[in-house]
This record gives structure tokens, C-alpha cells and sequence, in this order.
């Protein structure tokens, strides 16, 4: 291959747009009916607001004293009845919505307009500026409400102007909290370091940068305090020290409708008591919504699993042997997309692992590696699921098992190593609870018995004191030290297969190779099978006994370990190969792959590394190459096998050790 | 400064510098401990020791080191976002180690970065016109439009990405994406040095040669200097002309990048290379050994609390007396560069010389020892 030939493409194009967020918002709310509901709600008190003649039937101040046009029902003429001053109850509850908007409007201009402004500055300041403005600013949040709003009053003159002036203060103490921890937490992120390294100025930072992503948490409380401001000024009102008691406020009906209530029945105050509810009930609704439609993703992290469901049978047989610990054959999973079409995650995987055998497993990232092995313990995240092929768990057929049955499997005979040892560990539990309560559980041993096992398999992963570091909580661990106490969780229950997903990825390169000596040492001693998946060629080198490359959730090749890094069979491995920066020589531009990983909604036609790969032909731009057996191995390229198609590496030892 | 810099004339004064680019002198930061409301006060974290080197003109310095050895410190340092706490830091000849207010538009002018996590990085909430083109309308005064469209489209065009991720977010990029348009933004004001702090650890190796190599496309285009910043010798060695190796706050070892790779003259630099495992199963063999000669399960020591001695000794092979109670100074080593380990000066002399023999002989009598002993126990 020549240097030419691994020219990047010298421009990247992006994948088409999807939609902007504002798109995707407007559409999750448009499907929420309770936002729905709202929005309709809050078109009509707008309207209302804004052109109150338009939807008013009569006066909202011209009084009927005739007898019987007092307290009367609803009627053709009166939708909602009259009060006791004859006046139509409709027309004032329009009218009323003007003072509910009025009163939010002057209460949110002074909270936000305070609040914001202050809880950027003290996020942004810290120290002891940021504890004396937040000291003070407690103070005032512990002050009821209603009693600032008064104070105003008093000092001021009564009215619903100033009672909000009032609430708005208080409110504001609400903004300064929710605005100082968002300032707090945004000004450690790394794009504001980048934006002062620009040279951009302090307070563009906040206005342009760190305001924006304040912005969806502040919509959210806007329109929760909104609910309570309207309840407030209503109160207020209503206890006569708000609005004029003409006027077809909310609160003022209420409080006119009170002394009539026993004597005329309960409808007086249902129209203003009715608005009031549901304005109330649509801001909170409004806030929930929209919280829900901003967040980015609507699926949660969290690892649920697939209700099973019976599965499409193998082509092909499992391997035979007394030490197989497990075969997969012809492995699909799907995951229901949001735009309709399922999109497949994995595609006729098939690979087996031996007793005190090391399965390397490696692709870039993206490559359907991780999802290969949680697909294969009866583990695929949900909505995915295994839709073809069959699963083979120490002889026994386990692709149909329920999650109950595979929950004592894994349990005693699988254990699994992640890449954040310290994520792993619960921070408020001792080291030592972690380790023995697995063994209390599963094993059903006694308090004295685990931890006596505990020190056993600290001793095991070499773990120094290990009757000391029991007691300890994890930050009192290193990187290192917390794997070992990982690979000891591992291995509290005797796996016979164990999983270690990137053991090393997140340690210190010294530390690396402590931990990769420490599980050979562990095989060897214990015969256990380890499936290693790594991105570290580097790594499969030193542990792995033989090596599954994958690549757009399917295997690419399968082979021994001296196979795949001498006579590589697929052009993808040797380019993972040569991107290795240790096999370039001389001074020239690193070997890279020119592209990026495919999404898995947007497979490309024929062979899936095709649009990447250096020997591409028209044909693998069109066929999916099959999966061919080669000896014990297989390989998924159409031009295997070709005359002159060689992958084989220079031969191993040409660089002298230092 | 001496003579202050007005609008129209920059801080560099001239395109043609005599001697380094950038000169970092004993640089030292600490980082003081929080106190308890009762009781003493810890002592400081000592992040960052007597650090010393220089930056040629379109030259890049590779600094290598493990996590908690001071290296990102040392870059924050120089980039005015951490306070140090003794040392001089100088730009083109001019003091730098402290900017004042007035003058840091025209210091950050100089000096961008490209930081590490692709994914923090940059502001979610902009566009990349809006993420490239801040700097140029801070630094030309070119406002969002057009024109300055067309300047971040060229920017882009050098990164390798097409004009059409103008109006992309951050989120509907790749991680070698949000790399490389992190370097677009570095390079939009068109800087002397660029820091690139772990800016390509978080990405795929595929992915990490495709931004190494728009790097140097850059370095060979513009001549900016870079400070390159990682924990993989590999990849350092592979962009640097010249490197620095730091353990604990302290450079135990710099010089010539090839030079000091093929023959290191400090033991943890030999231990940090025969950590990086190779893509052979040959020759991987051979580097596990010789990784295994090294201490396996000490612990560093605490940045709060170094020893009196060489912070690397208790891991060290090849450690003496002396190592536990005095601190090497910098000695001149064979690569042009200088070490600080007392075996070139003091037990078995090596004079800057490589210490890998020295440790393979070390390890093997040690090893044939204790296969004596063993021998004799199972005789009896």
C-alpha cells in the first residue's frame, strides 16, 4: 500500500441535519397532550389580555341591581350567571385575566431582572462574596412571601403594582439560587476556559456563554413561580390589600363572593375560582412540559432490559468441546428507531471462547463491541433486541432463558470489569461492605466468613494491607488500586468466564500494565475464560490468545493473535494496524482512516467499511460480503482470497528493543 | 513590561525572534490545601516543581507525564488560568508571568489552546460559526456575517471539514469533529504557540492520527509553536521535536524527542516506554519483561507530601541511599537535554548517559540472586 493511497479525504462533509432542537421541542410538546392542554389554555388568557373585547359579551363594571338579575345561574344571556351586583360573571373573569398577567408581568420583571443578574455575578465571583450575597439572599428566601409583599405595601401605598413589587422580591431570591448554581457549575466547564483563552471578556462570557445554558432551567421556574405569583396576588386580593374592589380581578371575585357563598350556593365562586384553578394547574403543567421537551435525549441511561422474546434459531451449528464456555451463532439485535425502521445494532456475530482462553475483542469506538457482549448474556438494553441466532452458556442453550434464570447464572459464573473503577464503587460504603455483600448474598455466607473471603481476594489482586483498606471508603483508593478492588468483585464468586470491558483504558500507562499481569496471573491460576475488549491493539497484543476485529456490528475477522497482527485477513484490521502510531516509521503523516464510524440508522449498502477502505472495488460498494470460514477462522471481505490481495504485516522483530 | 504595547503595535514586535519562543524558568504552583475549621491548615499541594524548558520558533515541546504530574498545571500556567507561585514565564522575551488586564487581549492573541474533553470543550449552545468566529470579531472586529463566515469557512477548510458544519452544534459532531473544530478556533486568531492540552487522548486511534496530522499540516503552513501536552509517550514523541518527561511536579528528564526515546538516560522515563504495550505479540513479549523489572505495587507519593528525595524512588529499580534523601539536580545528558537522577552523578556515574543497560544488568542479578536462594531453600 502506498502513503498515497492513505490519504485522508481532504474534506469532511456532516451527516444530513436532524432536526434543530427548537424543532424537536415544538414537536415534543405538540405530542404531550397536558402541554397541549396548557398552550390552549394560555392562547385564550392571552387573548383575553390582550383584546378582552373580543371575547367579553357584556360590560364588566355595568351593573343590573333588577332583583332578578341577581345571583342568577348560567344562561343563554349570562354564560356564567351574575354576582350580586348583577354584573356578568364571563366578562369578568376575561377581564380578570389582564390583572393575573399584569401581576406576573411586574413580579417576573423584577425577580429575573434582580435574581439573574446577581446569581451570575455571585456563581461567577465565589469565595466570599458568593457566601456573604448567598447569606443574605437566604435570609430574604426564608421570609414568607406575603409578608414582603406587605412591607412593600405599607411602605408604599396599597396596590396590586406594589404588592408585586413586593413578590418580585422575594421571587428574585428564587433566581439568584437557581442562576448561582448553574454559574457555579458552567464556569468549571472547560468551554469557559476556552472562551477566556480567547480573550473573550467576563461579562460576554456570562451573557453569551453561560446565560444560554441557564436559559432551560429558568423557563421551567418562570413558569412554576408564575403559578404561585398569580395564587399570591389572588390572596392578596382577596384579603382586599391587592387589587380596587371594583375590579373584575380573580382574587376580588372571591372575596365578593364570599359572604354570599352559604346563602346563594357554591356557583358564585366557581367562574373566578374555577380560572384561578386551572391557570394555576396550566403554568405547572406548562413547566413539566417543558422540562420534559427540552432535555436532549428522552431515553434514560439507565441499563433496562428487553421483555424477552423467542428468537429466530442459528443457520450454523455451535462449536463442540468440553471447555467451550460460550458460543454465539449468528447474533442480531435491533433497536427500534425514533424515525420508524428498526436499525440493527449487530449483525451475525458468531465467536466462542475457550476455558483459560483470552478473547480479544477490538474496534473503534461505535463498532457494536460492548453491546456484543451484554447482547450475549441475556443483557440488551431496552428497546433493543436479540432477534436471530442462538447463545450457548457452558453447554447449555441460553438464548431463550428468562431474565430470572439468567440473573443466577451471571450471578456466580460471569463477572464483569469496567473501565471507571471508581464509578463502580458506591463512594458512602466502606471497600470492604462492597466485597462481602455479593458474598452474603449469592453465597450465603456468614458476617465473619466474607470477610474473611474479602481479605482472601484483596490478597489475590495484591491489594497491600488488605485487612486495613476494608475499613477504607474508595477516594482513599488510587485509579489502580480501585481496578484491583473491581477485578476482586469480579472474582468473589468463581466466574468461569470473566468480562473486562476497556480494565485499562482509564489508568495510568504504568498502572496498565500491573493490571494486565495480574489478570494473566488470575487465568492461569483459576483456567477462566476472559473476553477483553479493548481499542488498544497495544493491549491485545500482550493478553489476547486469539482476536474477533468488529466493525458496524458485524465481525470482520476472527483469528489467532500472531494472525491477526502478521497476516491480517481484513483490510480493516490492517488499517487499524497501521494507524498505530508505534508501526509508523520515519517523519512523515500518521496512517489514518479517512471518515468516521457509520451510524447505525444509516449503514452503507454492501460492506460496511467499504466507504472507508483503502482496496474498495465497485462490488463491495454494492454486495455485503459473506462471512467465510477460513480454517478455524472467519473474515468478511469480498476480495479475500483474490490473487495478489495480500494484508501481511512486515515480519515481527524488525524493531530492536531498546 | 517594560515598554507597554499600544493597540497598533502588538507585543511581538518583530516575526523573526532571536533565540525561544516561549522560556519557562523554575516555575513553581501550589496549590494551597482547604482548611478545617479547627485545626491546622494541610501544606500545600505542590503541583508543579522548579519546571524549566523553552520553545523554539515552529517547533513543538512535548510534555509527557501521568496523571498528577503537574503537566496540565504547567500548561494553565502559562495560559494565566492558575496563579503560580514562583518563576518566570516569558514570550518572545517579554515577562508574561503575570498579564496585566490591559495587556491580555494581546497575550491571548498569541497564545490559544486546545483542550482536552471534545465533549466540554465547546458551548453547546453555539453554532460553529459562532464557536470559531468569537475570537475573530474579540480580535479583528470582524462582526458575525458574511465576511466573517467566509474566514471561518477557510479555518474550517485547513481542519479538513466542509463549510457545511458552519451551522452544525456541538452535538451533531463526532469527537475527532469537535477536535478539529476546536483547532479551528485556536487557530482563528492566528497565534504564535498553540497549547494543546490531551487534545487528542479522548479519540479513537484512527480518529487521533487524523488530528495529529492536521497539527502538523498546520505547524508546516503557519509556523506556530506548540506546547503538546499527553500521557502517551507514543504519540508525544511522534509530534515533538523536543520532550519533557514529569513526575510528581518535577521534569526528571528533557531533550531531544528520538534521542530520548531510543535511549533514555532517567528510569521512569525507561519505565513509562516499556509500559506502552506494542502492537506486536513479539515484541510486546519482550517489552513486558522488561516492564516487570520495575517495583509493581508502589504507590507514588503524595503531591502533598513529597519526600525529601527523588519522589520516584520507591518504584525505582536502580534507587541508592542517596535517592531517599536528596532531590538530583538538573545534569547535562547525552540527548542535549538534562536529567535529574543521582546515578549520573553519584553511585555508578552513568554522566547523562542511557540508563537502560544499566537497569537490564541491575535486574538480572537481582533475578539470578534470588534463583540462587531459592535453589538453596529447596536444596534443604
Amino acid at each position: 500500500m502506498s502513503e498515497s493511497e492513505l490519504e485522508p479525504t481532504i474534506e469532511e462533509t456532516p451527516p444530513p441535519k436532524a432536526d434543530s432542537p427548537r424543532q424537536r421541542f415544538w414537536k415534543r410538546m405538540v405530542r404531550n397532550p397536558l402541554a397541549l392542554f396548557s398552550m390552549v389554555w394560555f392562547v385564550i388568557l392571552i387573548v383575553s389580555w390582550v383584546w378582552p373585547e373580543l371575547l367579553a359579551t357584556h360590560d364588566p363594571f355595568k351593573q343590573d341591581v333588577t332583583l332578578q338579575r341577581l345571583f342568577e345561574g348560567p344562561s343563554g344571556d349570562h354564560w356564567l350567571g351574575t354576582d350580586g351586583l348583577g354584573r356578568d360573571h364571563y366578562s369578568r373573569v376575561v377581564f380578570g385575566a389582564g390583572f393575573a398577567f399584569r401581576s406576573i408581568f411586574i413580579a417576573m420583571t423584577i425577580a429575573i431582572g434582580i435574581g439573574v443578574p446577581i446569581g451570575l455575578f455571585s456563581g461567577w465571583r465565589g469565595g466570599r462574596i458568593d457566601r456573604a450575597i448567598m447569606w443574605v439572599n437566604d435570609v430574604l428566601f426564608s421570609l414568607p412571601i406575603i409578608l414582603l409583599a406587605m412591607a412593600v405595601i405599607i411602605i408604599l401605598t396599597p396596590s396590586l403594582t406594589n404588592a408585586m413589587i413586593g413578590v418580585g422580591i422575594a421571587m428574585a431570591t428564587r433566581f439568584v439560587r437557581l442562576t448561582r448554581g448553574v454559574t457555579l457549575a458552567e464556569k468549571e466547564e472547560l468551554y469557559v476556559d476556552a472562551a477566556r483563552i480567547t480573550g473573550i471578556s467576563v461579562p460576554r462570557i456570562l451573557a453569551r456563554y453561560i446565560a444560554p445554558n441557564l436559559l432551560p432551567s429558568l423557563i421551567v421556574q418562570a413558569a412554576i413561580i408564575s403559578g404561585a405569583i398569580i395564587l399570591i396576588g389572588a390572596t392578596l386580593s382577596f384579603l382586599g390589600i391587592g387589587a380596587s374592589l371594583d375590579d373584575p380581578d380573580w382574587g376580588v371575585m372571591l372575596n365578593r363572593a364570599r359572604p354570599d357563598f352559604r346563602r346563594e350556593g357554591i356557583w358564585q365562586i366557581m367562574p373566578s375560582g374555577g380560572a384561578l384553578v386551572l391557570t394555576v394547574l396550566a403554568f405547572n403543567l406548562l413547566g413539566d412540559a417543558i422540562r420534559d421537551a427540552i432535555g436532549r435525549d428522552a431515553s434514560s441511561n439507565a441499563l433496562t432490559i428487553t421483555k424477552r422474546v423467542s428468537v429466530a434459531a442459528a443457520s450454523t451449528s455451535h462449536a463442540e468441546g468440553d471447555d467451550l464456555v460460550i458460543s454465539v451463532r449468528d447474533m442480531d439485535v435491533e433497536f427500534p428507531s425514533a424515525k420508524g425502521p428498526v436499525s440493527e445494532i449487530l449483525n451475525g456475530v458468531s465467536f466462542e471462547v475457550r476455558a483459560g482462553e483470552t478473547l480479544g475483542v477490538v474496534g473503534e469506538s461505535g463498532s457494536g463491541k460492548s453491546m456484543t457482549m451484554l447482547s450475549a448474556l441475556g443483557l440488551t438494553p431496552a428497546p433493543g433486541r436479540m432477534t436471530r441466532g442462538s447463545v450457548n452458556f457452558l453447554g447449555e442453550d441460553v438464548t431463550n432463558l428468562t431474565e430470572k434464570a439468567w440473573q443466577s447464572i451471571r450471578g456466580k459464573e460471569v463477572g464483569v470489569i469496567f473501565q471507571e473503577p471508581i464509578a463502580v464503587l458506591n463512594p458512602a460504603m466502606k471497600v470492604g461492605a462492597q466485597i462481602m455483600e455479593p458474598l452474603r448474598i449469592h453465597m450465603g455466607m456468614s458476617k465473619a466468613e466474607a470477610r474473611t473471603r474479602a481479605v482472601e481476594l484483596l490478597t489475590e489482586v495484591r491489594v497491600p494491607d488488605p485487612a486495613r483498606r476494608l475499613d477504607q471508603y474508595p477516594h482513599e483508593f488510587s485509579g489502580g488500586m480501585a481496578q484491583r478492588v473491581g477485578i476482586a468483585m469480579a472474582l468473589a464468586c468463581e466466574p468461569k468466564l470473566l468480562i473486562a470491558d476497556e480494565p485499562s483504558t482509564a489508568l495510568d500507562v504504568t498502572v496498565q500494565g500491573q493490571i494486565l499481569d495480574l489478570l494473566a496471573e488470575i487465568q492461569t491460576r483459576r483456567n477462566m475464560a476472559i473476553i477483553l475488549i479493548t481499542h488498544d491493539l497495544g493491549v491485545i497484543a500482550e493478553a489476547a490468545d486469539r482476536v474477533l476485529v468488529m466493525y458496524g456490528g458485524q465481525v470482520m475477522e476472527t483469528g489467532s493473535v500472531e494472525d491477526v497482527f502478521f497476516r491480517p485477513k481484513h483490510p480493516y484490521t490492517k488499517a487499524l494496524l497501521d494507524t498505530m502510531p508505534q508501526n509508523h516509521s520515519g517523519d512523515g503523516e500518521l496512517a489514518v482512516i479517512a471518515g468516521i464510524v457509520p451510524q447505525p440508522t444509516a449503514w452503507p449498502t454492501g460492506c460496511r467499511f467499504a466507504p472507508r477502505c483503502v482496496h474498495a472495488t465497485d462490488s463491495c460498494t454494492s454486495t455485503m460480503p459473506p462471512l467465510l470460514t477460513v480454517n478455524t477462522d472467519v473474515v468478511r471481505c469480498l476480495r479475500h482470497g483474490e490473487e495478489g490481495f495480500d494484508l501481511a504485516q512486515p515480519a515481527s522483530g524488525t524493531e530492536v528493543l531498546s | 513590561m517594560t515598554d507597554t504595547p499600544t493597540t497598533n503595535t502588538p507585543m511581538l514586535r518583530s516575526q523573526d525572534i532571536d533565540g525561544a519562543l516561549l522560556e519557562v524558568d523554575d516555575l513553581h504552583v501550589h496549590f494551597a490545601s482547604r482548611g478545617k475549621l479547627f485545626g491546622t491548615t494541610p501544606p500545600p499541594v505542590k503541583a508543579v516543581n522548579g519546571v524549566s524548558f523553552s520553545i523554539a520558533p515552529e517547533k513543538t515541546f512535548g510534555l509527557v507525564g501521568e496523571s498528577g504530574s503537574g503537566k496540565s498545571t504547567v500548561a494553565r500556567a502559562i495560559l494565566q488560568l492558575v496563579d503560580i507561585q514562583s518563576g518566570t514565564i516569558r514570550l518572545a522575551g517579554d515577562d508574561v508571568t503575570k498579564v496585566p488586564p490591559r495587556d491580555e487581549l494581546d497575550f491571548r492573541k498569541n497564545v490559544q489552546a486546545v483542550l482536552q474533553d471534545p465533549f466540554s470543550s465547546l458551548n453547546q449552545v453555539h453554532q460553529t460559526r459562532t464557536i470559531v468566529g468569537d475570537g475573530i470579531t474579540r480580535h479583528y472586529g470582524t462582526k458575525a456575517g458574511a465576511a466573517r463566515d467566509e474566514r471561518v469557512g477557510l479555518l474550517l477548510d485547513a481542519v479538513g471539514l466542509s463549510c457545511e458544519f458552519l451551522d452544525r452544534y456541538p452535538y451533531e459532531m463526532s469527537g475527532g469533529q469537535r477536535q478539529r473544530i476546536s483547532i479551528a478556533r485556536a487557530l482563528a486568531v492566528e497565534p504564535r504557540l498553540i497549547i494543546a492540552d490531551e487534545a487528542t487522548s479522548a479519540l479513537d486511534v484512527s480518529i487521533q492520527s487524523q488530528v495529529i496530522n492536521v497539527l502538523r499540516r498546520i505547524q508546516d503552513d503557519s509556523g506556530v509553536s506548540f506546547l503538546f501536552i499527553a500521557h502517551d509517550l507514543e504519540v508525544v514523541k511522534h509530534v515533538s521535536h523536543d520532550l519533557g518527561v514529569m513526575y510528581l511536579g518535577y521534569l526528571v528528564e528533557k531533550g531531544d524527542a528520538n534521542a530520548i526515546y531510543d535511549a533514555p538516560t532517567h528510569p521512569y522515563t525507561e519505565m513509562l516506554i516499556a509500559s506502552i504495550p506494542m502492537p506486536d505479540p513479539v515484541v510486546q513479549a519482550a517489552r513486558r519483561e522488561l516492564r516487570q523489572t520495575f517495583e509493581d505495587d508502589a504507590e507514588p507519593p503524595s503531591p502533598a507530601n513529597l519526600p525529601p528525595g527523588c519522589p520516584f524512588e520507591n518504584r525505582c529499580p536502580v534507587a541508592m541511599d542517596i535517592c531517599r534523601e536528596v532531590m538530583p539536580e538538573p545534569t547535562p545528558a547525552h540527548h542535549g537535554g538534562d536529567v535529574r537522577c543521582h546515578l549520573h552523578t553519584s553511585g555508578p556515574e552513568l554522566a547523562g548517559e542511557s540508563v537502560v543497560e544499566f537497569i537490564k544488568t541491575k535486574a538480572q542479578s537481582k533475578l539470578s540472586g534470588s534463583q540462587r536462594s531459592n535453589d538453596k531453600s529447596s536444596a534443604q
